[in-house]
């Protein structure tokens, strides 16, 4: 079985996220890069279906020169190869377009499953999976907690409000999978070793044959306002009292039930 | 009663007395035990020579004979223990005055009477009498506290876990020797009852014991002499032949071990250097181990020193040092014989000591004991044991429980060094399997990504001083100090409140310091202890690379940890500095006087002594000092303290990780508790949490707290009011 784990790099959670002053991105001085965490998901499930069906895992990522870390670093976790897509033409990519690079990328590989993170934790789109698995005309199934791959099924699980929804599909498919899957492997020192050595390919935009030309564009970066200071709820000094307050403020005031 | 003179010049006494005839035969038999003991020797030393990789242990002799001297002759290390120290100097002092005492009468009888010298007349013979029966007595007395000791006080440390590790070879030695100790006193007196000369009152016990012999006619006697003779003979004999084949066999293996003991700073941990080719890290098999290594096993003496302040079996983990110990000798034992049969066919040609195939007839006899042995074992001979090392014969919880405390290596009368094969294998788990616990795993995350356990945002870490006006070393690289924060004191809020106060009076006493701000990193020590050499080495070359950029000389640590690392593992980077622990730094202010104690602390104060300060840096008396400097300060110590001080439970990378039953913290604060005391000072921020949770656990968070020193010092200089406890319902001031 051959799997495909599409992988992107995003800084860390903790980092400072600083606006440029003329809002045309982020400043990335200072910055740690780090893969995103529910593509590290990704990465972990399909190393546990290579350990047990066999087959190569391919790692495909689209960002500039420094994401080929993130690569090596699905690497060092046991994936065979890499794809790197890196063409400063696609810096400003949308979904759409990231998706197309991912997708010509991903049609010269065998694979049998692809899984994405449900979405990255930088811009938050959450579409690139499924514009994906459209592209390469095959099912989706997105955002899920367990997956069971069977021959030539996937049978995966998806939490929804209250209940979760069993789905099962055939494969090839996409599956985007969030937190709850697995717990990601920590890289050991010979993998880590290993991964310098594993073959990436680097590709651009030309060689992929497809548009770099973002469908949606990002007029500008306007940090969020500061966060006002919190309230400390004194009215009453009994619980029911206190409640009785902060169901009051939170309907009156920010006005959310 | 009648008049004995001092000496009239003719006292001494027949050697082979009664036993004349018997000399031949005595040394046939001396022969032949020496033999035996010979060849366990040879035996054992292939054991020793067949594992392990090699590691030099014997340079700089002349120090090492000094250690020699001091552990192995005075016993040093053993005496810190009164009870056991007592009782195993009273044995060993006892014989080694006997082995003189018959080196003396040997000298005499085969070497200067010859010529006509007997020296062992007059005066001399009777302080030589007097002088053997007493250190006769005194193994008496040390045997019968040794058989008490083991079979009817058993102290919980000759056991595991109340299940009592004596074995029949532990019976049998203190037999032979109490054996070897009875039967003389009896020749003896035997002989002063038949011979009975007036001055053998000097031979004071055997002449009390030969009074039980009244009424017994001569011959009888006589008889009876020639048998005890020949029965104590058999069983010096039998002593000395199984002494290889024992735990007799520490009288070689402990001094050699004493000798050979670490001379490096204590706790250092030799680094890796070649990550980029090695398939395996750390040690995952037995032969991964240096040679001296698995020879630390060979020399325990299973006597439980360790075990009895070891945090880890204290508080009912799996972990105990001396069983691990004793595990990995068993091991060990399993997997040599096959080990030593591998060298002897890759021997070619044959060196000293291996003696391999230029010694046919030796190992034939090899050959055949093996095979013989074999089927008394119901093991063939060389068969290689199929356990794991690291998983099977040490279980994993044992390897992750220990906290790196240094209670074991500080106490160990065998300078057995338990942590460092701890460390190795936790390496091999962490690097080469990268299999081990999930809380850990994201620690090492934390610290991969943000350089710091809890993986709060690195451009974070200087906020603490941002309104203290400390200059970073970018800002101003000329000062006198570098005080590195450290994590705990960078972003957890209680270890932020000591570096602000300690930073304040560093402040006060027009110190020049600076700190590094978002520019320090992560010391390292909990990756390092917990296996995890190449993120510490990471980190370790972030920071040397920022301080020797800055030209750093002096550097203040208010963290243990980070004192121990900076101060002992740098220098294998190349980082080179003289670090000093805030402790030292403030026992200096205090006694020079440039800060002033004016406030009086009221209440009872214990000091809880960092395993990373006391047993890692030998720094016991400066925290007492600064404490003693503090009007007021009443302060008293726990039962455990110094260098057999109870650790709080953090160290080894244990900080990080879940703990499973009793916790050690809390173990530490009831030791508090039960000494009244009102503040536990702590010199170091991982002890500071955990007394403050242990305090919380046992519920006495009302009228107790754990503060660092520098937090007292500050209190104590009385330069601040102290903020009022905020009213956040109050009325908005006008």
């Amino acid at each position: 079985m051959n799997i495909v784990a599409c992988v992107k790099q995003v800084p860390d959670t903790e980092a400072q996220i600083k606006v440029k002053p003329d809002g045309s991105g982020i400043d990335e001085g200072g910055i740690k890069w780090v893969m995103n965490p529910y593509d590290e998901f990704g990465v972990e499930e399909a190393l546990k279906m290579k350990e047990k069906f066999g087959g190569d895992v391919t790692i495909v990522c689209l960002g500039p020169a420094r994401a080929m870390e993130t690569i090596r670093t699905a690497l060092a976790m046991g994936a065979d190869k890499g794809i790197h897509i890196n063409d400063p033409a696609l810096e400003n990519a949308d979904a759409y377009t990231t998706a197309s690079a991912l997708a010509a990328a991903i049609k010269g590989v065998p694979y049998d499953v692809i899984l994405c993170g449900q979405r990255a934790i930088d811009d938050d789109s959450g579409q690139v999976g499924s514009v994906l698995a459209e592209l390469l005309g095959i099912p989706q199934v997105t955002v899920v907690t367990k997956v069971d791959v069977d021959g030539q099924k996937v049978k995966v699980v998806r939490p929804i409000e209250g209940a979760q929804l069993v789905i099962e599909s055939s494969l090839p498919a996409v599956v985007t999978v969030t937190k709850g899957l697995n717990e990601p492997r920590y890289a050991s020192l010979p993998g880590i070793m290993k991964a310098k050595k594993k073959p990436v390919d680097v590709k651009d935009a030309a060689a992929l044959g497809i548009s770099a030309d973002a469908k949606a564009k990002v007029g500008k970066f306007i940090p969020p306002p500061a966060r006002p200071p919190g309230k400390i709820i004194c009215a009453d000094d009994t619980p029911e009292g206190k409640a009785a307050e902060v169901a009051k403020l939170l309907r009156e005031e920010a006005k959310v039930i | 009663m009648e008049h004995i003179p001092f000496s009239v010049g003719n006292e001494g006494r027949q050697v082979f007395w009664n036993t004349e005839h018997f000399e031949l035969w005595l040394f046939l038999f001396t022969f032949v035990a020496l033999g035996i003991f010979a060849y366990g020797i040879y035996r054992r030393w292939q054991m020793w020579a067949a594992m392990g990789k090699p590691e030099i242990r014997w340079d700089d002799t002349k120090e090492r004979l000094k250690l020699l001297w001091r552990d192995g002759f005075l016993q040093v290390k053993t005496f810190k223990d009164p009870y056991p120290g007592i009782m195993h100097g009273l044995i060993f002092f006892g014989f080694v005055v006997l082995i003189f005492g018959a080196a003396f009468d040997a000298t005499e009888f085969h070497i200067t009477e010859p010529f006509g010298v007997a020296f062992l007349r007059g005066w001399f013979y009777l302080i030589f009498s007097f002088t053997m029966d007493l250190f006769g007595l005194a193994v008496l007395i040390g045997v019968l506290m040794a058989l008490h000791r083991r079979y009817i006080s058993r102290p919980d440390r000759l056991s595991y876990r109340g299940e009592s590790d004596s074995t029949a070879d532990d019976a049998i030695a203190l037999l032979l020797l109490l054996g070897i100790i009875v039967t003389g006193f009896v020749i003896e007196s035997l002989r002063i009852h038949v011979t009975r000369p007036s001055w053998e009152v000097w031979s004071f016990a055997g002449y009390a014991l030969s009074k039980a012999f009244a009424g017994v006619p001569a011959e009888t006697a006589k008889a009876m002499h020639a048998w005890t003779w020949w029965i104590h003979t058999f069983i010096v004999l039998g002593f000395i032949a199984y002494i290889p084949y024992s735990r007799l066999l520490h009288m070689i293996t402990v001094p050699a071990n004493h000798f050979m003991q670490n001379r490096k700073p204590v706790g250092t941990i030799e680094p890796i250097r070649d990550f980029e080719n090695a398939e395996s890290f750390g040690v995952g098999q037995l032969e991964e181990f240096t040679w001296k290594q698995i020879f630390d096993a060979d020399a325990c003496t299973k006597c439980g020193r360790c075990q009895d302040g070891c945090p880890a079996y204290l508080t009912g983990k799996p972990l105990s040092p001396k069983k691990l110990t004793q595990d990995l000798k068993t091991y060990w034992l399993e997997k040599a014989p096959a080990a030593v049969m591998a060298k002897k066919l890759a021997d070619e040609p044959a060196r000293w000591p291996y003696l391999g195939k230029k010694w046919p007839i030796l190992n034939t006899v090899d050959f055949i004991l093996d095979f013989l042995l074999a089927k008394t074992k119901g093991v063939p001979a060389g068969a290689p044991a199929e356990k794991a090392l690291v998983g099977e014969a040490i279980e994993l919880h044992e390897l992750w429980a220990c906290t790196n405390c240094m209670y074991c290596m500080e106490n160990c009368s065998a300078s057995i060094e338990h942590v460092p094969k701890i460390i190795a294998m936790r390496q091999y788990k962490v690097l080469t399997e990268a299999d081990f616990a999930p809380e850990l795993q994201l620690t090492y995350r934390n610290m991969e990504n943000n350089s710091n356990p809890w993986g709060v945002g690195s451009h974070l870490r200087g906020d603490w001083a941002k309104d203290l006006g400390i200059k970073t070393l970018a800002e101003d690289p000329n000062v006198e100090y570098l005080f590195y924060v450290g994590c705990s004191g960078s972003f957890d809020d209680r270890g932020k409140k000591v570096s602000v106060a300690f930073a304040k009076i560093l402040k006060e006493a027009g110190v020049s310091f600076g700190i590094l701000g978002a520019e320090e990193s992560c010391c390292g020590d909990s990756a390092m202890r917990g296996g995890n050499e190449y993120l510490y080495q990471t980190l370790a070359q972030a920071n040397i690379e920022v301080m020797n950029g800055y030209g750093v000389k002096k550097i203040i640590t208010t963290c243990p940890h980070g004192y121990n690392a900076l101060k002992k593992d740098y220098p294998h980077f190349g980082g080179n500095y003289e670090v000093y622990h805030h402790t030292e730094i403030l026992a200096d202010l205090i006694a020079k006087g440039r800060i002033k104690l004016k406030k009086s602390m009221e209440g009872v104060f214990t000091y809880h002594d960092s395993c990373f300060l006391g047993r890692y840096n030998n720094i016991y008396t400066q925290p007492r000092t600064v404490l003693g400097a503090v009007p007021g300060m009443k302060l008293v110590e726990m039962e455990r303290n110094l260098a057999k001080s109870f650790c709080c439970g953090a160290g080894g990378a244990r900080m990080w990780m879940e703990e499973e039953g009793q916790r050690i913290n809390n173990t530490r604060a009831a030791q508090a508790i039960e000494v009244k005391a009102d503040v536990i000072a702590v010199g170091c921020p991982f002890c500071l949490t955990m007394m403050s949770d242990g305090i919380k656990d046992n519920k006495k968070d009302e009228e107790m707290k754990s503060l660092d020193i520098a937090e007292i010092v500050w209190k104590s200089m009385d330069l601040e009011e102290e903020p009022e406890p905020v009213d956040v319902c109050a009325a908005p001031a006008e």
